[in-house]
């Protein structure tokens, strides 16, 4: 009987109770929708900053800027030294490569030409732009890269040979793309490191290491810390802008989400509360009658307790689902990935729901008071 | 025969007015008792006390053996659900329920529901048929008559009837009326309040009150301030 007339208590106030189950289907899409959002977002913020580039980088001891020097004129690390103790620290999150940095000449022009993986350059710049093809194959030393700059300056473009000189030496490649970085790295040429350090006369040797580590901002202070262990001779930098604005960043977003969770949740209550009000007035005769059917406060409480349960309940259940949609959205919108809807988020949210719902029936509470003798009457 | 109500010395004021003025009567086992008196003499706070739907200012309201006066909200809740079965004027049956449910109600109340027997009461009032319709669907007389099916449900001692055909046309007041007639030849105590005569006749005993005395007293005497 019970349930019986709980769920004829919902029929029967279906027309007032469907304000209070849209605010709660509402309050439960939004906030379903915001914690998939915070469960997400370091995530996502760790893509899109490493998207930005290197996040931490390996200079010599006395080189602090190493992208603007040249092996020419330039501290130099010895690359099996170094590189061996990369590869034995970096775990599966980090993309990594050496490079090397001399000025060479293009029949009269100067350029700054960089020896690398050239496999690696686009999982260490993502958001490079590329006409042409990427080179996929370490090994490749007939291939390579130019800035746009230099494309411009040179007049070569995807498929020009180019010839490299420095000193008294020459080496040769084919362009396989025109990189766009919208920086400095559009006016440098990317060739085999192999190639670049023959051409140079200095093998074994390279600049720098640069390394893109996939994380939190603890996580890449860490990686930078083990590596400054392990390499005491070499600088480990991790380039603070940008762990330091994706802390900064997550710390805000979370903050926003967070305080929109409980505005959110305090406006679904107040909704609640003043359905549940003007409700409450409506059942003041039955809960009259109930009480002169000897029917005691607290089942006759139960009933409405259980029904607004069961609202907060479906409410939070069906928002959730909603809301798994929205974060999948504001996920493209906002990060251009969807977001993957986490289940913890549904008992999360149904359980605030169900609380915000009982929250919201706190005016239920007069009906305690209600005296039947008094309504009976029909006063 | 067992003495079902007794009221010794009853008075009830609401701040300066008082409603029933030491009033004290008796009432056996199986009678069927009218009530009878203008409006605002004290029947329905007499019927209140009696339903445990509110307490004396003094003296005492004793039904079934119990002093309705010293319960407290707990006891006054199982005194209703146990003791008394209620027929109202105004019917008072919950509006999104069916008629079987009303009557249900009263047995969840009470202990547990029983719907087969539910739907006995109601074919005893001559509802069989009527049984998933909701109040909305019903007539008045219908609606008074699955409240007697209400009040009935958990056998109650005394059947306390405010006015029960006050809202009814001719036709569907001989219907009620047969129905308590019928309770009371089953041997039901019944205290019922009319302002009919006519009604009032078919009562073994009429009590008539007047400014919440029972008369005869002197009416000169009666005043709304309790002496």
């Amino acid at each position: 009987m019970f349930w019986r007339l709980v769920f004829q208590l919902l029929r029967g106030s279906r027309a007032r109770l469907t304000v209070a189950i849209l605010a709660l289907v509402s309050g439960a899409a939004v906030i379903s929708g915001l914690l998939n959002l915070d469960f997400g977002v370091e995530y996502q913020l760790t893509q899109q900053f490493r998207t930005l580039g290197a996040n931490v980088v390996i200079t010599p001891e006395a080189i602090p800027s190493a992208p603007e020097s040249t092996l020419t004129n330039s501290a130099l690390i010895n690359e099996d030294a170094v590189m061996s103790q990369v590869r034995h620290i970096a775990a599966s999150n980090v993309s990594f490569a050496p490079f090397a940095y001399v000025i060479a000449h293009i029949g009269d022009t100067q350029v700054v030409a960089v020896g690398t993986w050239l496999d690696q350059l686009h999982n260490l710049n993502p958001t490079w732009k590329m006409d042409g093809v990427w080179i996929s194959s370490r090994a490749e030393t007939g291939q390579c890269l130019v800035g746009r700059n230099v494309s411009r300056q040179l007049h070569v473009t995807t498929g020009s040979p180019l010839q490299l000189q420095y000193l008294a030496r020459n080496a040769q490649c084919k362009i396989s793309g025109v990189i766009d970085s919208g920086a400095a790295d559009d006016n440098q040429i990317f060739v085999n490191l192999d190639s670049l350090q023959t051409l140079a006369d200095l093998p074994g040797k390279i600049s720098l290491v640069q390394l893109s580590v996939s994380g939190t901002p603890k996580l890449i202070a860490a990686t930078a810390s083990q590596l400054s262990t392990a390499l005491p001779q070499f600088q480990v930098h991790p380039i603070r802008q940008v762990t330091e604005a994706e802390g900064a960043l997550l710390g805000r977003i979370r903050l926003l989400i967070i305080s929109m969770i409980l505005l959110i949740l305090v406006l679904t209550a107040l909704c609640v509360l003043a359905t549940m009000a003007a409700l409450a007035m409506e059942r003041r005769a039955d809960v009259g009658l109930m009480k002169a059917l000897g029917g005691s406060i607290a089942r006759i409480v139960g009933f409405f307790v259980a029904e607004v349960g069961l609202l907060g309940a479906a409410g939070g259940l069906v928002g959730a689902v909603l809301g798994a949609g929205l974060s999948y959205w504001m996920g493209l919108r906002v990060f251009d990935t969807a977001v993957t809807p986490r289940w913890q988020i549904f008992p999360i949210t149904i359980i605030l729901m169900t609380l915000v719902a009982m929250a919201g029936a706190l005016p239920l509470r007069m009906l305690g008071e209600v005296k039947p003798a008094i309504i009976l009457r029909g006063e | 025969m067992a003495t079902v109500v007794q009221i010794e010395n009853l008075r009830k004021e609401f701040g300066k007015v008082c409603a029933l003025d030491g009033v004290s009567f008796e009432i056996q086992e199986g009678e069927w008792i009218a009530i009878m008196g203008p409006s605002g003499s004290g029947k329905t706070t007499l019927i209140n006390i009696l339903g445990g739907l509110d307490t004396p200012t003094s003296g005492r309201a004793m039904v079934d053996g119990v002093d309705v006066g010293r319960l407290d909200e707990a006891g006054l809740t199982r005194f209703r659900a146990e003791k008394i079965g209620f027929v109202f004027q105004q019917f008072h049956l919950v509006s999104y329920l069916t008629a079987l449910e009303n009557v249900m109600l009263a047995q969840y109340f009470h202990s547990t529901t029983d719907e087969k027997e539910a739907q006995q009461a109601l074919e005893r009032v001559g509802l069989g048929d009527r049984i998933e319709h909701l109040p909305s669907q019903l007539s008045g007389g219908e609606q008074q008559r699955v409240a007697v099916a209400r009040a009935l449900i958990n056998h109650p001692k005394l059947i306390l009837a405010d006015e029960p055909t006050g809202n009814l046309d001719e036709a569907n007041e001989k219907i009620v009326l047969d129905l308590l007639r019928e309770l009371h030849a089953g041997g039901r105590t019944i205290l019922m309040v009319t302002h009919a005569p006519s009604i009032g006749s078919l009562a073994d005993r009429r009590i008539d009150f007047s400014h919440g005395h029972l008369v005869p007293q002197p009416a000169s005497l009666a005043s709304e301030r309790c002496s």
